[in-house]
């Protein structure tokens, strides 16, 4: 086949084929390549086209038993009626921004600290340590928080506010399950887990400058200060920028975290869409309404889906390339 | 540069040793408790009274052995086939004359953009019959575009000129795969595969949809009740129910702890493969 075609130069250097061959005969040639997909297409058919097929429910009332009762746009009136609704709607933006933000701003720092260790082992070390918590499930995130923040004397951190002469004895403060403390504890414990983790992309980033910059910088008298003010921290903007952008599109998602964290008494704090439609659909005691809950997750997937566009030509504009 | 341990140093070094003590302490605390036979209270970062009953309880208990056993099976399965379905769909999409290789990169990516979302997706996983089945969990993740994507970017950077003459020498295209494109990207395979496996041994959230008969638990959901306290296994020996629940923890860690040191490389190739702008 390639013997009759003529060929060009791609922008890579590599020799591609003009196509000029009639596309029956290429379909053959390719055969063998269409079998390989077909197990690709059947998954991404049956897990991911199938469901969206499944979200014309949203304007059904469908409790699994009877067939779905086509209803209009009720389950959406009373959806955004919900107090509990916004709420989560409310909190899942704010939650994972605020997470995003919080977690990018110290991993930008202790990527800056890291990068003035000299000392290599110490550096590598360091850098095994925080990058664990990372691949520690949520459940075990969970557990060991549950662990160490009980709200009795067995729990560390009461037990040493209370050595501390900060709380008394029999006034622990409970973490997980007080309205007031959930949320910072929820960004304490999301920062443990990623922050070290978050590094990664910044070190690789900071690798790559010229000790050129820093040595013509020392002669021109810069202190270890303003080196880092000048030359590293604006190396890492571009970075930055792109992490940011990458995890603002998945900020609906959120989910696993917050769902192992939460309990009933900080519902008002915690409930973010994922978790909602999961104990709407799953916890409610009563018959689910699989159509109120698509809605539900119909809701969350169009703003998904806005995010991830905006990202995308975001990220076209800053970084010359998109994330999907 | 000056070799000089100045006063900036000690200010770096003495912060990056509290975010590392920062980090390990709650790992430690319930590592300790896990070897302490006694009830465990606040400050106590050493067992006082060491012991491994804790650990026995956990492994000879056979309400923990089978969520163990699920665990493994679930990861390794899901792990290979997930492995098989990213290597294939990225081999095809660098297929760049193929005609339809356009279409079908679309018809990929667009579902990281939209999705069905957690019902429809629950609905057709029941009707098709693996709803409180470890198919379920194995197969309605197994494809995950976005690793399958950095599979596709490491394989483009495999010459092309390897492919032709492998062609002309009449290769088929299922010998140049398994050949020469897999043994070119090993680097790839550690990296990827260490994500699903990981993926997978975390997974909780599948399960906790998907799964509804105990029967089935992995691990993770095992450890969340143990930890809830719905569902403390007897403990043996001389443990207490706390040595157990952190003895627990200490499991579901363990088989990552151990394949960590050699895989981190892996990991951060990971990553930087997929954000790192070219």
């Amino acid at each position: 086949m390639s013997k009759q075609s003529k060929t060009f130069t791609r922008s890579d250097g590599s020799i591609g084929y003009v196509r000029s061959t009639p596309l029956r005969l290429r379909i053959k040639k390719y055969i063998p390549f269409y079998i390989m997909f077909l197990p690709v297409l059947i998954f991404a058919l049956v897990f991911y086209y199938a469901p969206m097929g499944g979200i014309a429910l949203a304007f059904t009332e469908y409790k699994g038993i009877k067939d779905p009762v086509f209803v209009g746009l009720d389950n959406f009136k009373r959806m955004f009626a919900q107090a509990g609704f916004w709420s989560a709607f409310k909190n899942t933006i704010f939650l994972s921004v605020v997470k995003l933000l919080l977690n990018t701003f110290m991993a930008v720092i202790l990527s800056l600290l890291l990068n003035e260790v000299r000392n290599l082992r110490f550096k590598k070390i360091t850098q095994t340590i925080v990058y664990l918590p990372h691949f520690m499930s949520w459940v075990v995130t969970a557990s060991v928080f549950g662990m160490i923040l009980a709200p009795s004397q067995t729990g560390l951190v009461n037990n040493l506010l209370t050595n501390l002469g900060i709380i008394e004895r029999g006034q622990e403060i409970y973490f997980l399950g007080s309205q007031q403390w959930w949320t910072p504890t929820y960004f304490v414990v999301n920062i443990w887990k990623d922050t070290g983790w978050g590094t990664i992309l910044y070190m690789a980033t900071l690798t790559g400058i010229a000790p050129e910059l820093y040595e013509s910088a020392s002669i021109d008298g810069a202190g270890r200060w303003q080196k880092m003010r000048y030359i590293t921290l604006p190396a890492l903007n571009n970075t930055i920028i792109t992490v940011l952008i990458l995890n603002l599109a998945k900020v609906m998602n959120l989910f696993e975290s917050v769902f192992v964290m939460m309990n009933p008494a900080v519902t008002a704090q915690a409930d973010v869409l994922q978790t909602y439609i999961y104990t709407q659909t799953f916890n409610s005691g009563a018959l689910p309404n699989y159509g109120y809950t698509t809605a539900v997750g119909l809701v969350k997937s169009l703003v998904g889906c806005a995010l991830v566009l905006i990202c995308n030509y975001a990220s076209k504009r800053v970084r010359g390339r998109g994330i999907v | 540069m000056k070799n000089k341990f100045t006063i900036s140093d000690f200010i770096v070094y003495f912060v990056l040793i509290l975010t590392a003590l920062m980090i390990m302490i709650p790992l430690w605390k319930v590592l300790v408790d896990s070897l302490d036979l006694r009830t465990a209270y606040g400050m106590k970062l050493w067992p006082e009274e060491f012991g491994f009953d804790g650990y026995i309880s956990v492994f000879t208990n056979p309400t923990l052995y089978q969520p163990l056993q699920v665990s493994i099976i679930t990861t390794v399965l899901g792990t290979i086939i997930a492995m098989i379905l990213s290597t294939l769909g990225a081999y095809v999409l660098i297929q760049w004359e193929m005609p339809g290789r356009n279409f079908f990169a679309g018809f990929l990516l667009f579902t990281m953009i939209f999705n069905g979302g957690m019902i429809p997706t629950f609905l057709v996983v029941k009707n098709i019959g693996l709803y409180n089945t470890l198919g379920a969990v194995i197969l309605v993740n197994a494809l995950n575009v976005y690793n399958l994507v950095l599979m596709r970017n490491f394989f483009e950077s495999i010459p092309n000129s390897l492919f032709e003459a492998a062609e002309i020498d009449g290769a088929s295209p299922m010998t140049i795969f398994i050949r020469i494109v897999l043994p070119l990207s090993k680097a790839a395979l550690a990296s990827i595969g260490l994500m699903f496996l990981v993926a997978y041994w975390n997974d909780y959230t599948n399960f906790k949809i998907y799964i509804t008969n105990s029967d089935l638990y992995n691990f993770q959901m095992k450890l969340r009740s143990i930890i809830l306290g719905s569902d403390l296994p007897t403990a043996t020996g001389s443990a207490t129910a706390n040595t157990v629940q952190n003895a627990a923890i200490i499991t579901a860690i363990l088989p990552f702890v151990v394949i960590y040191p050699f895989a981190q490389k892996y990991f951060v190739t990971g990553i930087n493969m997929g954000a790192v702008k070219e």
